[in-house]
């Protein structure tokens, strides 16, 4: 069990410093839908000795909207948008990696400062979900392209479900999928937002959204 | 325990509502249905309010429950929802007139506006504080279509910024949801507010405390507590006026909602030495304070009034911190706030209409240009500023009071100084807008006898309010005070 959970934290990692290095918004989408899908599967890891139904009901929704509804609608929005790169994000990819690796061993320090009480999940899982936060919102403040934020978004959304899958365990089936339909409408609104932006403007820069002052 | 029910239908009835307008062809038609199945919900929500007011709290299966303190909330909210829904016809008059409120724009319109009401039931009546967190969240994502229904450069600015500064505030609170849950770890139903208000004193503190900072931070967000308000001013300003009443007159509140049902929690795992409350008295100051420096240099008129509700909503935060008579007031403040801030973005909505502009420059004379509207503001406006003998005066005097009691001395200096900077800078703008001549502009429609009821009722509340407090309201809420202050 504990071997699958961290074989699943490892992933976590390589894709969040993957998704900082890369440029094409096409490949940053892809990276996020094989994060999301580790993310799916990782509730079937940490009850792997009582499969309960509701667990793989849910295991299943998450993989198929994360690692194939929302890269789907992503990929559309992007073609509507027609932008294949983020270019000249405000925070270069190679120092964004080295950011990135930075907040890995803040991550780590602070994973092993922190006590949740009570929690039987490995060691790794706690920094590694922080981590995964850290990266969504670097993510977010780092890059230009509205589509791009998004992704920040959805990563910050799967380090906060990394954290309640494994730390919490017991969240009623009713809220989990609420927030899963939550993050389904978020997308969606979004993806409609990046529409209309690209329709408006010619592109989907979001530091030129700056009419509004005071 | 037998009005159960009502419960479902209160969370249910806005949802069935929605089909009918995505079928209704004509603008004016679905504007219509809306309003009616806001005062149908709005009768829904008194009979559960009257149901709470003689049982206590009303239950229906493990996740519905309405307290007092929820109960006061759904008073407050329908009235927003009531009155910013039946304004919503005559603000939409012209653009219906002149095409660009399309059919299938007032469907999306329609469908989105009790989609949010449904959304804003869900949080009030919700038990397990994750669907609360659910129906905030959503509340967000219904309502960030409705800033754009002008479809302005401009207004896809404000909505953009609205969905993504939301979304990821909220979430900080969805962290701490689970924070909070992680710290009820072996206790049972670690979500069920009614559960972990109990076993409170069994939880980790230092878990709660890290969970309470993350609530506080995202609720806050949504709440437009400084200096997590960026998006407010762009989003309120940019909304069509329905809209924006709604958000500064409720949704606020409904996040701040949120933040009250952590505080009797974090209370009293941490043996009640008010750490919770200390952090949101800072965070009020803070609001009251960034709100004046905004106010005095603003000549959006829409803008001015979305910066008077992170003022407002600071007061309510700073209320809340002080407890005992300040709890009480904040409450009280909440319902005024309502009151007083809906009508103002009604009227300001009507005038920028008329004069083309929310520049408060190039608004002059609104008074002869406008009677009902012009007056409708210049009153709301002094009200929300505090003047007496209005409702807002009251309650912030009892703030004011609260902190003379608590010794709490530099608060009181800075509350003192924040409210006199924001009374000055907001009245000169006001005044200039309100008296002057107009400029040659055709005049106005004369309002029909639904606008002028729309107008005087609301004000003719928060005066009655500023002079007498009816006996049920003071119960309401100090009941409602007593679920915040640690009755357990």
């Amino acid at each position: 069990m504990s071997l699958l959970i961290e074989s699943a934290m490892v992933l976590l990692v390589l894709t969040n410093l993957t998704l900082l290095g890369l440029s094409r918004l096409r490949s940053c989408i892809r990276v996020v839908a094989v994060q999301g899908i580790v993310l799916g599967l990782l509730p079937l890891a940490a009850h792997a000795d009582d499969l309960a139904p509701r667990i793989i009901l849910l295991a299943g929704g998450t993989v198929a909207l994360k690692g194939f509804v929302f890269p789907w609608m992503l990929l559309r929005a992007l073609r509507v948008a027609n932008v294949r790169h983020e270019v000249e994000p405000i925070v270069g990819y190679t120092l964004s990696i080295v950011i990135g690796i930075a907040g890995f061993g803040m991550s780590l320090w602070v994973g092993s400062r922190l006590t949740i009480p009570g929690a039987a999940a490995p060691p790794l899982v706690l920094p590694v979900a922080l981590f995964t936060i850290l990266v969504g919102l670097f993510v977010i403040v780092s890059r230009r392209k509205a589509l791009t934020q998004v992704l920040g978004y959805l990563v910050l959304e799967n380090g906060m479900y990394a954290f309640g899958i494994v730390l919490v365990g017991e969240i009623p089936m009713l809220v989990e999928l609420g927030v899963l339909l939550d993050v389904f409408v978020a997308v969606l609104v979004m993806g409609i937002a990046i529409y209309h932006i690209s329709r408006e403007y010619d592109h989907i820069d979001v530091d030129e959204l700056d009419a509004l002052r005071g | 325990m037998s009005e159960g029910w009502l419960l479902w239908a209160l969370l249910g009835w806005p949802v069935a509502g929605i089909l009918p307008c995505l079928a209704l062809r004509s603008p004016r038609v679905n504007l219509g249905w809306t309003s009616c199945v806001v005062v149908a919900q709005a009768l829904l929500a008194s009979a559960v309010i009257r149901a709470v007011w003689i049982a206590g709290s009303l239950r229906m299966g493990p996740v519905l429950f309405v307290d007092a303190l929820s109960a006061f909330h759904l008073g407050v909210m329908m009235i927003v929802f009531v009155t910013s829904t039946l304004f919503a016809p005559s603000y939409f008059r012209h653009a219906i007139e002149s095409g660009e409120f399309t059919p299938w724009g007032a469907r999306r319109y329609a469908a989105l506006w009790l989609g949010a009401l449904a959304a804003m039931t869900l949080v009030l009546l919700s038990d397990n504080l994750g669907l609360m967190w659910v129906g905030v969240e959503a509340t967000t994502l219904l309502t960030a279509m409705l800033i754009y229904v002008h479809r302005t450069p401009a207004s896809l600015e404000a909505m953009w910024k609205y969905l993504l500064i939301c979304s990821v505030g909220v979430a900080f609170a969805f962290m701490g949801t689970l924070l909070v849950a992680a710290a009820g770890r072996g206790t049972q139903d670690a979500l069920t507010w009614t559960h972990v208000r109990k076993a409170a004193g069994m939880l980790d503190a230092n878990t709660l405390k890290l969970g309470f900072l993350f609530l506080l931070v995202g609720y806050g967000t949504k709440a437009g507590l400084a200096p997590m308000h960026s998006w407010l001013p762009d989003a309120h300003s940019q909304a069509p006026a329905p809209v924006s009443g709604l958000f500064s007159g409720f949704m606020l509140s409904a996040a701040l909602y949120c933040i009250m049902r952590y505080v009797p929690i974090v209370e009293a795992a941490t043996g009640g030495t008010g750490w919770s409350l200390r952090l949101l008295t800072f965070f009020g100051v803070a609001s009251i304070l960034v709100a004046g420096a905004f106010i005095v240099s603003q000549r959006d008129v829409k803008r001015l009034l979305a910066y008077s509700s992170v003022e407002h909503l600071g007061i309510v935060a700073l209320g809340i911190g002080l407890g005992k008579v300040g709890l009480f007031a904040a409450l009280f403040h909440t319902l005024n706030h309502a009151l007083g801030k809906t009508l103002a973005f009604l009227c300001a909505g009507r005038l920028g209409q008329h004069y083309g502009t929310y520049d408060m420059t190039r608004m002059q004379g609104a008074l002869r240009a406008s009677p009902l509207w012009g007056a409708g503001l210049m009153i709301c406006v002094l009200a929300l500023l505090g003047a007496a003998p209005f409702g807002v005066f009251v309650s912030e005097f009892l703030i004011v009071k609260a902190a003379v009691e608590a010794r709490a001395t530099w608060t009181l200096v800075l509350l003192l100084t924040g409210l006199a900077i924001i009374f000055i800078g907001a009245l000169r703008h006001v005044i200039g807008v309100v008296y002057g001549l107009p400029p040659a502009t055709p005049a106005a429609r004369r309002p029909g006898p639904v606008e002028v009821v729309l107008v005087v009722l609301p004000l003719a509340a928060l005066l009655v309010l500023g002079l007498w407090m009816p006996d049920g309201l003071r119960r309401a809420i100090e009941e409602a005070a007593a679920v915040v202050g640690g009755k357990p």
